[in-house]
């Protein structure tokens, strides 16, 4: 499946060779959000926000066909 | 007599304004270990010298700018300096952190605290220079903002670069929410640009030429290697070079922590928006605030042109950037940055300011304001003109101002009863741009830091919940922060009580959190300590001074008549929010802030009815009360 994926700031990096051009990727059917982090190789322990279709959605969620995935790390400074 | 300890100067300079005099004391070597420096040291004697009940605009208060054993241009984050004295807006702790030079200029001068007393009978300004300490007349800097006061000061002094932290307008004219400013850096919560103003004390500048050695020059200097090395190779210290406190904001919005409209959502969809504009418009190149420091976190912004052009300056930053635009609903970035650009050279505080501004939009809406009362000013929500024609005010005591000048509380009580639920604060310090609703720990943080809803303290909270972040207190009790949802609340009172304790360090130590959470630790700086004092300490004896001071704080603030009540959270930030892609989210409602309290206290050992701490722990850390 196909679906578009966004990193923001320190995530950015995690693009590289693996995020196509027009910010897609592909994906295998029933993959998770913590399946597309293990795939974009982003350490477990980085805590991120994801928002699938700009809502906000937990680690399990299954992505689907089509959606726009939105990943956040806070540098977390005040 | 004190013994000479390395590592410190081992001096304090009493400044007493009354009568131009000042006493160089040394510091008793036993308190030092206790308390180590910054926010403890200064706990240690507020708490014995102040009276409960002063005035706290007469020369009753003192205020103490406090180093503490790290502050150095060596160590990484060591320029920093801690202001602490008792706040007019809370009427109990107050402390305000600044980054900068001036701290590591102090130590060279030979003191590692200045406590200033009295009241000059005409302004002044203080020139310290190693040992010769000199009283100016400040009279011609009256009525200057910040930058002019700064360049004023450097001129008559011949020095173009020495440290010199003032208060803008709004401290000579006893704004309860006034700071005091380090150039574009504030130490801003609190007041104490009111406490200083209230003095007569305009400025203090500061130079030394003397060095403080460590007592095992090898261990200390492979302890800092080890330091800067983490920094090195740290992703979150390469995101605030990078980013800047900004890079949160699109995050912090999307994880529904980014108070909207004075609290009546935790998320906006705008924090993106307002990133990529500023990113894009605003932002010049990022900035260090003191000598040598490897992050780099702060930001050169200008507004280019247009009706809220500004100079380029040290600014735009989140905290200060989302109080004039998330807070009040203003989506134009260019007006914000003004706004944040005269906070700074008027001297007050970005945050409190965006809080109160929004607090009014508020009441005008409801009519509690009235356009009559606002002088012809248009105060509805998102109206970016008025913005900065308000910081105006409030820094001059102007109109509408003179009412927001002192903050939400006051102002609320004066407005009546049907204005309290929009004054959002806890202590009587305005909520920051991080909400409990996004993350629970924050909840509890936010209520029981001393000094208020602050967004110092209380950010661990927040950084574990949402960032994941353990800050390497995991072998102190916290758990995996991964194994935890940020929306529970069981637990996170006790978690609170242990990273309050670790997490205060920094401002005892007199160096920059930024660095806690890019990955240094409390063994780090215990090796720092040790081979720079000789000491022999852990990072569980830094955990116990932690809770000896938390706990001394809060001495401190019910001496002064807190009680319970005054750890409660508002009630706009435990709600529902009214809209925003959390307003379906249960979870995100802080349903039992209470249990979460007791949990607290109960981890805390102290009485679970009344926050009180008991007798047993108060023995248990060699306090007492007085």
């Amino acid at each position: 499946m196909k679906i578009k994926v966004i990193l923001h700031t320190i995530l950015k990096k995690y693009a590289k060779g693996k995020i196509l051009e027009n910010d897609t990727i592909i994906l295998y059917e029933d993959t998770t959000l913590q399946g597309l982090t293990h795939y974009l190789a982003i350490p477990e322990k980085v805590g991120i926000i994801f928002l699938v279709n700009d809502f906000p959605k937990e680690k399990d969620y299954k992505l689907c066909e089509g959606d726009e995935v939105k990943l956040f790390s806070l540098i977390c400074g005040g | 007599m004190a013994e000479a300890r390395k590592g410190y100067t081992g001096r304090q300079l009493r400044i007493s304004l009354n009568d131009k005099t000042c006493k160089t004391e040394k510091i008793n070597t036993q308190v030092l270990k206790d308390y180590l420096g910054g926010v403890g040291y200064s706990a240690k004697l507020l708490y014995e010298e102040l009276e409960t009940g002063i005035d706290l605009l007469s020369p009753d208060n003192k205020i103490i700018f406090a180093t503490g054993p790290l502050t150095s241009n060596r160590v990484p984050g060591g320029g920093s300096i801690e202001i602490c004295f008792k706040s007019p807006l809370t009427k109990g702790w107050g402390e305000a952190r600044c980054g900068g030079d001036f701290g590591p200029d102090m130590k060279k001068a030979g003191y590692d605290f200045l406590i200033i007393e009295g009241k000059a009978t005409e302004p002044v300004y203080l020139f310290i220079d190693d040992k010769q300490i000199t009283f100016k007349d400040a009279t011609p800097l009256l009525g200057k903002t910040v930058s002019q006061k700064t360049k004023l000061v450097r001129e008559e002094l011949e020095e173009k670069d020495i440290s010199v932290m003032c208060i803008g307008i709004a401290g000579e004219n006893l704004v309860n929410i006034a700071s005091v400013m380090f150039g574009g850096r504030a130490a801003g919560r609190g007041g104490a640009g009111a406490v200083m103003g209230s003095k007569n004390l305009l400025a203090i500048a500061v130079k030394g030429s003397g060095k403080v050695d460590p007592q095992d020059p090898e261990k200390y200097s492979l302890a800092l290697q080890a330091a800067r090395q983490v920094i090195k190779d740290s992703d979150i210290a390469k995101g605030f070079r990078e980013f800047g406190t900004m890079g949160d904001m699109a995050g912090n919005d999307a994880a529904g922590d980014f108070p909207t409209k004075n609290w009546q959502s935790n998320n906006w969809g705008k924090g993106q928006e307002l990133y990529d504009y500023y990113s894009k418009h605003n932002f010049i190149k990022n900035e260090m605030c003191y000598k040598g420091c490897p992050i780099a976190c702060g930001r050169i912004a200008r507004v280019k042109e247009g009706p809220f052009k500004t100079p380029a300056h040290d600014g735009a930053e989140y905290e200060s950037l989302s109080a004039f635009t998330a807070f009040v609903l203003n989506e134009d970035m260019d007006a914000a940055i003004k706004s944040s650009y005269l906070c700074d050279e008027y001297g007050i505080d970005t945050i409190s300011t965006g809080a109160v501004i929004a607090f009014a939009m508020e009441c005008f809406e409801h009519n509690l304001i009235s356009k009559e009362d606002a002088k012809g000013l248009d105060l509805s929500w998102g109206n970016a003109e008025v913005l900065p024609l308000l910081v105006e005010k409030i820094a001059k005591r102007e109109g509408i101002g003179d009412l927001l000048a002192d903050g939400v509380l006051k102002a609320a009580i004066k407005l009546g009863p049907n204005a309290q639920p929009f004054a959002v604060h806890c202590k009587g310090l305005e909520g920051p741009a991080h909400d409990p609703r996004s993350g629970k720990a924050l909840a509890v943080t936010y209520g029981t830091a001393n000094r208020g809803m602050c967004h110092i303290h209380p950010l661990e909270g927040m950084a574990y919940d949402s960032g994941k972040l353990d800050w390497g207190m995991m072998p102190y009790g916290v758990p995996d922060p991964n194994t935890l949802d940020r929306f529970e609340e069981k637990g996170k009172g006790k978690i609170v009580k242990i990273l309050q304790d670790g997490l205060i360090m920094p401002d005892v130590l007199g160096v920059c959190k930024f660095f806690m959470y890019a990955g240094l630790t409390l063994e780090h700086y215990a090796g720092l300590l040790s081979g720079l004092t000789g000491w022999q300490l852990t990072g569980k004896d830094l955990v116990k001074i932690g809770e000896r001071t938390n706990n001394l704080q809060r001495l401190f603030n019910l001496r002064e008549g807190f009680t319970k009540e005054d750890d409660a959270l508002p009630d706009r930030a435990k709600q529902r929010p009214l809209f925003g892609i959390y307003q379906d989210e249960d979870r995100c409602i802080v349903k039992n802030y209470e249990e979460m309290l007791k949990e607290y206290y109960e981890a805390r050992r102290w009485d679970i009815e009344t926050g009180i701490p008991t007798k047993e722990k108060l023995l248990d850390l060699k306090l007492y009360e007085k």
